[in-house]
C-alpha cells in the first residue's frame, strides 16, 4: 500500500519535473527515473534528488524550440497513465506528500489527495520558477487563465476554441472577427 | 527555418451548419499559392456533411436509419466513422454513445473526425512547402493546426469564456495539433448525457488539447456529459491538457493525465 503511493508520488513528481524541464528530451528520462528512485524511501530528505535536475546540463537546448518542447507530451504520456492506472486500483482515501526532490532550479515537491480510491487532485506546493526558458515551456502545457495573467488580455490570438457556433452565430464571434482581419 | 516576417490569410466557408476557417501562416503575401488546397479541404468537409448529415433525407446516415442501405453497401468514410464510434463507445465507457437514439447517428463524432481528416490530407502538406510556417483548419471552434519542422511559429488558441460572450477565457499554446471545446454557451444545453437521456448541466465549456481533432472532440464532449467533479478520463490516449469550467466559473485544468490544481504564488502568475 504504502508502496504504491509512494510510487504514485514519484511518478507524479516525474510528470512535474517533466512539465517543468522540458528543455530536451534528453532531460526528460533522467528526472523521472530518479524521482522514482527517490521516492520509493522514505518521505524525508532529499537523496538522490540533485540528479533529476543536473541531467538537464545540456541547456543549450532551450534553444531548441518549439518543435522540442511539444515532442515532449509524447514522451512524459508514458508517465501519466500509470499515475491513474495504479491510482484505480484501490488507493486508501487521503492526501499523501511526497519527498521534496532538488534540482538545479530548487525543490519540488507534490502532494496528491486520493478519493474514492481515484487520484482527485494533485498540489505542487513547491515549484521552481528560476528558469524564464522553463516558465515560457510551461506555458505551453497547460491552458493558461486570462484571470489569472494580464499578458494574455494583449496577446496575439489566432484561432478561437469554443462550442460550435452556428453559421450565424459566427458572425458576431471573436473567430470571425480574427478571420476578418487576415481574409 | 526560423519564423522572420510572417504574412496570414484566412479563408472562411459555411459547412455542417457552421463555419470553416482555413489560415495561413508564410514568409511572405505570395510565396505560395495555397487556394487548390484550401478547395480541397472545404471540399473534403462538404463531403463528409452530404455522407453523414441528419438534416436532409439522402445522406448515407438517413439512408443507414431508414434501412434503405445496408452498413456494408455504406461509404468507406461511414465505415471509418462507424468503427471509430464503436470504439469511442467503449473508451468513454459508454458517455459517448452514438446509438443512445436507438440508431446509428454519429453527429457528435463526425465534425471532429472530418475536419481532423481534411486538414490532414488537405493542408498538411502545405507546410513542407517552403515560405510557409504553419496551417490550420478551425470548423466552428474545433481546430486541427500545424507547423513546419524548424519553424518557432507557435499557435496561440483562446479558449472562449462560455460565461462570457466575446471574452477569452484562457490561451494554450499549440505546435502541432488540435484543440476542441464543447458546451453550452453557443447552442443552449444540447448535449444529452446517453446514460439518462437528460441534459448535461455540470460543465459549461470542456477544451480538450489533443495530438488529434478528433480525440479532442470526443473528449471534449465526453467531458461535459461526466461532469465537472468527474476527470478521471484525462489520461485518455492522445489526450494532452484541457480545461473545463462550470457554470458558476469554477475551473479545473490539467496536463499530461495530471490535474493541475494548485500552484505556488509564483507560478500561478504564469498560468
Amino acid at each position: 500500500m504504502k508502496r504504491i503511493i509512494y510510487t504514485l508520488l514519484a511518478t507524479v513528481t516525474g510528470v512535474v519535473l517533466l512539465l517543468s524541464y522540458r528543455t530536451s528530451l534528453e532531460a526528460v528520462a533522467p528526472a523521472s527515473t530518479d524521482a522514482t528512485g527517490g521516492a520509493t524511501g522514505t518521505d524525508s530528505g532529499t537523496s538522490g534528488s540533485g540528479t533529476a535536475g543536473s541531467g538537464t546540463s545540456g541547456s543549450g537546448t532551450p534553444g531548441s524550440g518549439s518543435s522540442g518542447s511539444e515532442s515532449a507530451p509524447g514522451s512524459s504520456s508514458s508517465a501519466s497513465p500509470s499515475a491513474s492506472a495504479s491510482a484505480s486500483s484501490g488507493l486508501k482515501d487521503g492526501s499523501y506528500t511526497g519527498q521534496s526532490t532538488e534540482t538545479r532550479y530548487g525543490p519540488v515537491q507534490v502532494k496528491i489527495t486520493v478519493s474514492g480510491g481515484t487520484i482527485t487532485a494533485v498540489d505542487v506546493p513547491v515549484y521552481p520558477t528560476e528558469s524564464f526558458r522553463d516558465q515560457e515551456i510551461n506555458r505551453r502545457a497547460v491552458p493558461q487563465l486570462v484571470s489569472e495573467t494580464l499578458k494574455a488580455q494583449s496577446s496575439r490570438i489566432d484561432m478561437i476554441s469554443g462550442a460550435t457556433f452556428t453559421s450565424d452565430g459566427y458572425i458576431g464571434s471573436l473567430q470571425s472577427a480574427i478571420d476578418r482581419a487576415n481574409a | 527555418m526560423t519564423t522572420g516576417e510572417v504574412h496570414r490569410a484566412a479563408w472562411t466557408d459555411e459547412v455542417m451548419g457552421t463555419v470553416a476557417s482555413i489560415h495561413v501562416i508564410a514568409d511572405a503575401a505570395d510565396s505560395i499559392d495555397p487556394i487548390p488546397n484550401v478547395r480541397a479541404c472545404f471540399d473534403e468537409l462538404h463531403e463528409a456533411d452530404r455522407l453523414f448529415t441528419t438534416y436532409r433525407d439522402d445522406s448515407q446516415i438517413s439512408h443507414l436509419r431508414r434501412g434503405t442501405l445496408r452498413l456494408d453497401d455504406a461509404d468507406a468514410q461511414v465505415h471509418s466513422v462507424h468503427r471509430a464510434c464503436v470504439e469511442a463507445k467503449t473508451s468513454t465507457g459508454g458517455l459517448f454513445d452514438a446509438w443512445h437514439q436507438g440508431w446509428f447517428d454519429p453527429t457528435g463524432y463526425v465534425k471532429g473526425w472530418a475536419a481532423e481528416r481534411a486538414a490532414i490530407r488537405s493542408l498538411e502538406p502545405l507546410i513542407r512547402l517552403d515560405g510557409v510556417y504553419a496551417v490550420g483548419l478551425s470548423v466552428g471552434g474545433d481546430m486541427q493546426l500545424f507547423t513546419a519542422p524548424g519553424s518557432e511559429w507557435v499557435w496561440r488558441v483562446g479558449i472562449a469564456d462560455p460565461l462570457r460572450p466575446q471574452e477569452v477565457a484562457a490561451t494554450v499554446e499549440v505546435v502541432n495539433g488540435a484543440v476542441a471545446t464543447s458546451g453550452t454557451a453557443e447552442r443552449g444545453s444540447h448535449i444529452l448525457d446517453p446514460r439518462n437521456g437528460s441534459n448535461a448541466v455540470s460543465v459549461a465549456g470542456a477544451t480538450v488539447v489533443a495530438d488529434r481533432l478528433s480525440t479532442a472532440d470526443l473528449w471534449a464532449t465526453t467531458a461535459v456529459v461526466a461532469g465537472f467533479d468527474d476527470l478521471s478520463w484525462i489520461a485518455a490516449p492522445g489526450v494532452r491538457s484541457g480545461l473545463v469550467i462550470s457554470p458558476s466559473g469554477a475551473v479545473r485544468r490539467w496536463a499530461q493525465g495530471v490535474e493541475i490544481t494548485q500552484w505556488n504564488g509564483s507560478a500561478a502568475a504564469l498560468f
